[in-house]
């Protein structure tokens, strides 16, 4: 190398190798002596801003006692980077994931247990709701802590009920009631066509169980009949329950017009805008959760709406769907016993219920605290804590397989609604669908074991 | 024969050269090809990413053979290549010459053609949901003069069929619902394609003005029309830059993940008909936990892919002309 090189290299080396050796090293700012605990959470802007200040709240008060300091690092696909990070052996010490994720990975080993060590922590898990432990539970052992709690409702919008000549103080109370509302308040209009004649369109609907109308459950109706999908062995959309539900959903779609409703439905505004078709007035009951009331009060604030509990099959028996975000501990964290003491904190009442209120959620308490709801800023929220006290309560399939299963019920559902005349067909396609895809990872697990893992 | 001490010299340079080399081969080793074999092993092992890879020898690729989904996705990569390469192609050449044009407000027509290349693609997706919006869209609204002769159409086709219609055809008289019908959700995607013709457009202009214009004077002395030149001279002269244009399409195409993610708010599109191979292998890698079978798939891809391109250089040895070759 001749000295023109030489000076080459170390013009551009010496850089290099300075930013390597001295470079900026992230950007938390934790007092000497401090474990850091790395605290990943899905959530930005006011729902972020919420959790960081309870997270400062942490370090400024117990952190500082027990010489812990949190980073909270706000990470969009959250449950992508979760995976990926434990894979390469480097995952965050707590994860904020969604409930439906937690059989999966626990069924990898990929969750720390957590009863033992929540106890022993102080955590008082028997204050909470039993469907929040439930949830967090697979196969019997605790791996994920509630942190915003919620159960989904029946929003109906008053002004269309009583412009339909329903009675805006009584929402439909059972399925059957729901269907004859929808119809009643299904309108249509007539246009004009190109070279004469008309044709008529939606331009209101009672009620769509579309994923693009806000149907985000594509997989839930059977629950409202009664049935409960994954009995541990096998996914069951095949039972009384989960016929009788296809077959609801193929007669409301009929009585609709199905190719008026496709229609509709790409009509859609963007959800979270003026636009989101509750809002607009398009459809006018919904099965939401409690978010909902959020975007009603900025974008539609004169919106006149009532919140029931989602009819069920009959009037009796209330089934509720309750979901929530969850708190886990990876397995291979590197300070499990600090994050536990941290997510003590965060299970404290008075903490974690001012994270759910200012979230728009429940409490996951079975006493909510007086302060809770008299500054909940969502005026039905007794609505939905009731549905999470509700003994036909129910949470997501606890199954490892549910992503795969779920994908193959949101095609149910489409199928469905496309053509209603091929539900029964649509339904015993899915169900083979859904015992291949359990018998294959059965099989896989099998192997596994036999391998020694 | 060498001057004494060559050898060292030449050990020197070598040294060197790999020195200053390093990134790129360092980079090639550790961020490609180690990754690629270890891609390539774990394509025969059960992987579900959270737990050390178990070998299982071809399952993975007998288990691909078998899946129907799979078999989907290909099919609907297929036929959208197939649609969207041939279609983006004759667009891109077609206002290439346009632009090739010497006319008034040339600079302004090329520069409109190149935005929406540069268009975020959330954001032209957000668009075109409001313009196939099926019942107040302006493709539908321009489509709307068409119904009686779709609907007249397809009417014919039940009296002579024996009383069966087309449902597509159906559909087009009603209005295509473009998103949410299995007929007519991959034309959609394709139409949104064409929207970034304007980059292909780019670059065939840059290959029209490098065919020399004597080839088009001797043309014109020997009475060629305009569509002959075209065919006889410029189809040629461009060859070259549609071979580079049609590769590059055809790896883009089978990449394509995503505008139809966006567009279908990451749904897999009525009866799948919008769910694309590189959808179905993020889904199995990352969704579903089958790094293996995953991996399974990009090594399908990639044989699919070379396989293509060989074809599509095969079919460039009989037709694509290179200057003074």
């Amino acid at each position: 190398m001749n000295v023109r090189g030489l000076i080459v290299t170390l013009v551009l080396g010496l850089p290099a190798g300075g930013l390597l050796l001295f470079g900026p090293r992230g950007q938390y700012d934790a007092p000497p002596g401090r474990v850091v605990v790395r605290y990943w959470e899905k959530w930005t802007g006011a729902e972020g801003a919420t959790m960081a200040r309870l997270v400062e709240r942490f370090n400024r008060t117990v952190g500082a006692e027990r010489n812990i300091w949190v980073q909270y690092i706000a990470v969009s696909n959250i449950e992508q980077r979760t995976l990926i990070a434990t894979a390469g052996g480097d995952p965050p010490d707590i994860a904020g994931l969604y409930d439906y994720i937690v059989p999966q990975y626990a069924d990898q080993g990929a969750l720390r247990p957590l009863e033992e060590e929540a106890r022993a922590a102080g955590i008082a898990l028997d204050a909470l709701r039993p469907i929040w432990l439930e949830i967090g539970r697979y196969r019997g052992t605790l791996y994920a802590l509630p942190s915003t709690p919620y159960t989904i409702a029946l929003y109906y919008n008053r002004t269309l009920l009583r412009a339909a000549g329903l009675d805006p103080d009584r929402p439909p109370a059972t399925l059957a009631e729901l269907s004859e509302y929808a119809r009643r308040l299904t309108r249509t209009e007539t246009y004009g066509l190109p070279g004469g004649g008309t044709g008529t369109r939606i331009v209101q609907a009672g009620f769509t169980p579309s994923t693009a109308m806000l149907g985000w459950w594509p997989w839930v109706w059977p629950c409202f009949f009664d049935g409960r999908l994954w009995d541990g062995q096998r996914f069951t959309l095949d039972t009384p329950a989960g016929r009788a539900a296809v077959r609801w959903l193929a007669d409301l779609r009929r009585a609709q017009g199905p190719e008026r409703m496709l229609s509709f439905e790409g009509t859609a505004g963007a959800i979270e805008s003026a636009q989101n078709p509750f809002l607009a007035g398009q459809v006018a009951m919904v099965f939401q959760g409690p978010w909902l009331t959020n975007w009603i009060a900025r974008y539609a604030p004169e919106l006149d709406y009532g919140v029931a509990p989602f009819p069920s099959v009959t009037a009796e028996r209330r089934h509720a769907f309750a979901s929530t975000d969850v708190l886990v501990i990876p397995s291979s964290a590197r300070h499990p016993r600090e994050a536990m003491t941290f997510l003590a904190f965060v299970l404290r009442q008075d903490v974690l219920e001012e994270l759910c209120r200012e979230h728009n959620k429940l409490s996951p308490f079975r006493e909510p605290l007086p302060d809770f709801y008299a500054r909940h800023p969502n005026p039905h929220i007794r609505v939905f804590e009731e549905l999470a006290a509700s003994p036909y309560v129910f949470g997501y399939p606890s199954m490892p397989t549910w992503l795969r299963v779920m994908d193959e019920s949101k095609q149910l559902l489409n199928l469905v609604l496309r053509d209603p005349d091929q539900a029964d067909a649509a339904l015993e396609a899915a169900q083979r669908k859904a015992d291949a895809i359990v018998r294959e990872y059965e099989a896989m697990a099998a192997r596994r074991r036999g391998a020694g893992r | 024969m060498r001057p004494a001490g060559g050898a060292g010299r030449g050990r020197r340079e070598l040294r060197t050269g790999l020195l200053w080399t390093a990134p790129w081969w360092l980079g090639f080793l550790f961020f490609l090809a180690v990754p690629m074999g270890m891609s390539l092993y774990i394509s025969f092992c059960d992987y579900p990413l959270l737990q050390p890879p178990v070998f299982i020898g071809t399952a993975n690729y007998a288990a691909l053979a078998g899946d129907p989904v799979f078999g989907k996705v290909l099919v609907n990569t297929l036929v959208f290549a197939a649609l969207a390469i041939p279609l983006g192609t004759v667009l891109a050449i077609l206002l290439a010459v346009l632009l090739n044009q010497n006319l008034p407000g040339q600079g302004l027509f090329r520069t409109c053609l190149f935005v929406p290349t540069v268009v975020p693609l959330v954001g032209a997706a957000l668009v075109w949901l409001w313009l196939l919006n099926p019942e107040y869209g302006l493709i539908n609204a321009a489509l709307r003069p068409l119904a009686p002769l779709a609907s007249g159409a397809n009417e014919l086709i039940a009296a002579l069929g024996g009383g069966r219609r087309l449902s597509w055809l159906s559909e087009l008289a009603a209005g295509p619902q473009w998103l949410s019908s299995p007929h007519w959700a991959m034309a959609a995607l394709v139409l949104i394609s064409l929207w970034g013709v304007g980059s292909a457009v780019v670059i065939y202009l840059a290959g029209l003005q490098e065919i020399p214009v004597d080839l088009y004077e001797a043309a014109m002395l020997d009475g060629a029309s305009a569509a002959r030149r075209f065919w006889h001279v410029t189809l040629p002269g461009l060859s070259p830059v549609i071979l580079f244009n049609v590769i590059t399409g055809l790896i883009g195409t089978w990449q394509i993940f995503a505008l139809p993610y966006v567009l279908m708010r990451g749904e897999q599109g009525p009866g799948r008909s919008t769910y694309f191979y590189t959808m179905y292998l993020f889904d199995n890698a990352f969704r579903y936990l089958k790094m293996g079978y995953a991996s399974a798939m990009a090594w399908i891809q990639l044989l699919i892919m070379l396989l293509l391109t060989g074809l599509v250089f095969w079919v460039g040895r009989r037709t694509v002309h290179y200057r003074g070759g």
